[in-house]
């Protein structure tokens, strides 16, 4: 980059969100969906890494067959903790929050989200709910993320402070989930037909329904857990009349969608980043499309997978056991067409890249190893050991997490107008893949042999498999670590600027400077070509 | 390739398996293809030099996307069928089957047999006999997890849920609780032991603990419930101070409490309200909260039973406990071999089997058995000489008298040679 290019960044730079208007209050009541994204960042980075804190102790304590440093009262108290702060407080609106904030009205040609003093308002329901959940750390509950009853109805430990937590997050992710959905249906710019619509903003589409139609949901079920804890009221405890079958119902009506709200949106960055890297259209764009749909609409039909053998009957255990068959298809749909896209492209492995390649492999063996869990008399055998924990992190973590990393470093010259060191982040990349598949491959296996998930100790013969495990863990951390202390670094001192549109993307979000000003665009952006013609459009 | 799931001991492992491999097969076929593709891709078509060369422009292919919509769809109709038929042949239990009641409570689990027979943490079953285990739960979500017999189901209060196996091979295999339910859910877990039919009909049928039980005073019940149950952690017998009061003359003692109120005599009902509610009344100078309620885990005839056993602590002799039975401290080197041998007969409980009076009650009798001689369980015959009566005591299962059960624990450990000396000493005067 010549001196000329190097002032000319400098001087968008000063325009730009960042920058104008100034002062920490300015920030605080920002109405700009893009600042609103970095207030989301920078809470989900405090939970991510008190989440991942929590995870590495508990892998520590399991290193070694027998007590290590912790006791069983501690260890109940930190899986719990590790699943409420990183479903609740991370993951759910993780990428949405973030990433659908700030790219959502750029890749729409808007200036802002429809209503952007709701969006700031959900912002602080999730900082309310946030703090609940930090004051509910003085009295932590033992229950699990999935809040069981009765054993949540009568544990001694402080179940109500988490679960008016995870009920106040809730309406956070209803309202942004109401929010995307007016401004996908009234915020495109002219010519920006439903069909021109990239990828990731179906993905956010289809999250949004989820949010707003499910959330409302779990809701219900926590409130009716703090009304049978207070009361007594004889809903969930059997004890008292309820039916704690009932609760597992409620719960899982929404806690299996919501992990279709980590993931669409996950799909739709890679279905991105490869189009780009690959300078090739999106192979079988209407299908990528309609799998998400697909899988938005038949995710609120498989609830009860997640108790085949919890004692609910047999002909519905059979049912639901086919409809989640039924999600496979789509999502195996997506793949195919993913790596499809690569071919005879011309493909630059760029860090985002390496990520949705990443990404592919990872999510091949989260969606492969659903199969066994889908598979009824299978299942019976997984469900509730190690098998089970390392699919889903398979899927949320190899999934999810991957996801919003691959799209912080693919839409970061957007967000901070710099470009991070690639030699850093590519390091960072593979000690990711290496620690993570160390510590959840080998769970399989001890899933395979038998090992019951939630056990703060175990038989000698799962030993090795556990030490190898936590080996990985803490090799992934450090990848982790590296990945955004590097963004960070960058962020704050980063001299290289970024021009517009480094990657000669297609996206409208490309078209605003880097980083946009407030209002995004110098003018209203008109589009006349599908999302990734590339190879067609001439973009100079 | 990736089979490490564990042996196949039930008439669900095979198909159980063969399916889940079959996943596996497919899985890591799909795996390597789509992966390989994509890597092949990445290289052969990478970016060369510093701009990008001409790309065509390919939206798509419906031929593909049938292709791959469909074979997904066919794999997945073709397992999803097998995994539903399998799922219910574990659930459709055969009409002959062996029922045993399982009960989980935090943390362990009970098992009852039709007989009536009960057992804790251990589940015994015959080889080749198909099993239903009906089960409920008294507090929280459990769930009843044999690895080696593919069979899961949770455990829910108020409620039965069963599962159903058949095994195939004797042995011995874990059992875990798989529904997080607190504290200890990870030590909740128990044996399934697989034994010959013969085996676990002689099991079952051996109800020397209960016999034993029903010949004993509730004294002497009291005195094994009071190491059973724990007690002996914390309240001594010789009036030494442990965490809590001490045992010895407490019955009709006179009680201060911590919160200032007194009894003249601790009498039967105060006893029982320590042990039902320990927090009723603390004794001053003990801490509250220590002591965990016994209300559910002892019923009232073993409550009777300790009250029993605290009243014989007078003081008026010295209490010791062992395995088992008290009797007084009697100076032993006094008494002669025979005698000191009859004290042993009481004290190691031989009384609850062997009777003096010739009765059959669980083993043989010790009247007229001196020199003794009969056929043994598998053949072979005996003698009761010294030698044969000492191997019986230390290794009671090597040859046991015909029409009798093989009941016996051995003592190896518990008996000094001069003691065992002493016991036959008494055996022989026994004529």
């Amino acid at each position: 980059m010549d001196k000329q290019d190097m002032n000319e960044g400098q001087s968008v730079f000063n325009l730009s969100y960042l920058k104008q208007p100034k002062g920490l209050w300015s920030w605080l009541v920002t109405l700009d969906h893009k600042r609103i994204a970095l207030l989301y960042l920078s809470a989900l980075i405090v939970f991510f890494f008190l989440g991942g804190v929590f995870a590495l102790l508990m892998r520590l304590e399991l290193a070694h067959v027998g007590k290590q440093m912790i006791d069983p009262d501690t260890y109940n108290i930190l899986f719990t903790l590790h699943g409420v702060i990183m479903i609740f407080l991370f993951i759910v609106p993780g990428i949405p929050a973030v990433l659908g904030n700030f790219c959502l009205p750029l890749m729409l040609g808007a200036k802002d989200v429809a209503f952007p003093r709701l969006n700031l308002f959900s912002y602080y329901i999730y900082v309310a709910g946030a703090i609940m959940a930090i004051i509910g750390l003085s009295n932590p509950a033992d229950t699990g993320w999935t809040f069981y009853a009765p054993y949540s109805v009568r544990t001694s430990t402080g179940v109500i402070m988490m679960t008016a937590a995870a009920f106040v997050l809730g309406f956070s992710s209803i309202l942004t989930g109401l929010n995307f959905i007016v401004t996908i249906h009234r915020m495109r710019a002219p010519g920006l037909t439903w069909f021109r619509l990239p990828v990731f903003v179906w993905g956010i589409y289809a999250t949004s329904v989820i949010q707003v139609l499910a959330t409302p949901v779990v809701g219900m079920s926590l409130v009716l857990l703090i009304v049978e804890r207070m009361f007594g009221l004889g809903i969930f405890d059997p004890k008292l009349g309820g039916d704690p079958v009932l609760f597992q119902h409620l719960f899982w009506f929404y806690s299996h969608p919501v992990v279709y709200i980590m993931v669409l949106p996950a799909f739709g960055i890679v279905g991105e980043v490869i189009p780009v890297f690959s300078r090739k259209p999106l192979f079988g764009y209407k299908m990528v499309v309609f799998s998400s749909v697909g899988i938005a609409a038949i995710g609120f039909f498989v609830w009860a997978h997640h108790m085949f053998v919890a004692g609910i009957s047999d002909p519905s255990a059979k049912i639901f056991s086919i409809v989640t068959f039924a999600v496979a298809v789509p999502t195996a749909i997506k793949v195919f067409n993913w790596v499809s896209t690569m071919y005879r492209g011309s493909i630059s492995l760029t860090t985002p890249m390496l990520y949705a390649m990443a990404f592919v492999f990872l999510f091949l063996i989260a969606g492969t190893t659903g199969v066994y869990l889908a598979t009824l008399a299978v299942d019976v055998f997984y469900h509730d050991t190690y098998f089970v924990v390392a699919h889903f992190h398979y899927t949320i973590q190899g999934g999810a997490v991957i996801g919003l990393i691959m799209g912080l470093h693919y839409w970061f010259p957007k967000i901070s107008g710099k470009h991070y060191n690639t030699i850093v982040a590519n390091i960072a990349w593979a000690l990711i893949m290496i620690g993570f598949n160390l510590t959840f491959l080998p769970q399989f296996v001890l899933g395979m042999e038998g090992m019951p998930r939630r056990y703060y100790d175990y038989p000698a013969e799962f030993q090795n498999l556990h030490t190898i495990s936590t080996v990985g863990a803490f090799i992934n951390g450090v990848g982790y670590m590296m990945a955004l202390i590097n963004l960070f670094v960058t962020f704050v001192w980063g001299k290289r600027f970024a021009e517009a549109n480094p990657y000669e993307a297609i996206g409208l979000e490309w078209r605003a400077p880097s980083p946009p000003p407030t209002e995004n665009f110098d003018q209203q952006p008109i589009v006349n070509h599908g999302p990734y013609d590339y190879g067609r459009v001439a973009l100079h | 390739m990736f089979r490490f799931l564990p042996e196949q001991a039930s008439n669900h492992a095979a198909k159980v398996d063969w399916l889940n491999n079959l996943i596996t097969d497919i899985s890591v076929a799909c795996i390597v293809a789509i992966c390989g593709a994509m890597l092949y891709f990445a290289f052969r078509y990478r970016k060369q030099g510093n701009s990008d060369q001409e790309t065509p422009h390919i939206e798509g292919s419906n031929f593909l996307e049938i292709v791959w919509t469909a074979f997904p769809t066919l794999v997945c109709v073709y397992v999803a069928y097998y995994g539903v038929v399998y799922f219910a042949d574990m659930r459709e239990v055969p009409n002959e089957e062996l029922e045993v009641m399982a009960e989980g409570q935090k943390w362990k689990w009970d098992f009852k047999y039709s007989n009536g027979k009960k057992t804790t943490g251990e589940l015994v079953v015959p080889v080749g006999k198909p099993i239903k285990v009906l089960m409920t739960s008294t507090d929280v979500l459990h769930s009843f997890f044999i690895p080696a017999m593919r069979v899961k189901a949770d455990v829910i209060p108020e409620r039965y849920t069963y599962v159903y196996f058949e095994p195939l091979k004797t042995g011995d295999y874990h059992i875990f609780c798989t529904e997080y339910c607190g504290t200890e859910h990870s030590g909740m877990r128990a044996r399934l032991k697989v034994v010959s039919e013969a085996e676990f009909n002689r099991w079952l049928e051996d109800d020397s603990d209960l016999l034993r039980l029903s010949r004993l005073k509730p004294a002497d019940i009291g005195a094994e419930l009071y190491v059973k149950s724990g007690c002996n952690a914390c309240h001594s017998l010789d009036g030494s101070r442990l965490v809590g009061p001490s045992f010895l003359k407490l019955y009709n003692s006179a009680r201060e409490f911590a919160d200032g109120s007194k009894i003249d005599k601790a009498d039967e009902n105060y006893i029982k309200e320590s042990v039902i509610n320990p927090n009723a009344k603390v004794v001053k100078g003990f801490s509250p909260n220590l002591m965990p309620s016994f209300d559910g885990q002892l019923n009232a005839d073993q409550i009777g039973a300790i009250i029993e056993f605290i009243k014989t602590l007078d003081g008026s002799s010295k209490a010791i406990v062992s395995g088992g039975t008290t009797s007084s401290n009697v100076d032993r080197a006094k008494l002669s071999p025979k005698e000191r041998g009859e004290l042993l007969y009481k004290e190691k409980i031989c009384i609850s089997c062997h009777s003096l009076d010739g009765s059959k009650v669980i083993g043989p009798s010790f009247k007229g058995l001196w020199e003794r001689s009969g056929k043994l369980v598998g053949g072979g015959s005996y003698k009761a000489d010294a030698d044969y009566i000492k191997r019986s005591i230390l290794e009671p299962q090597a040859e046991v008298v015909e029409g009798y059960p093989p009941a016996m624990p051995s003592y190896q450990g518990q008996l000094s040679d001069d003691e065992i000396g002493d016991i036959i000493e008494f055996i022989k005067s026994v004529k």
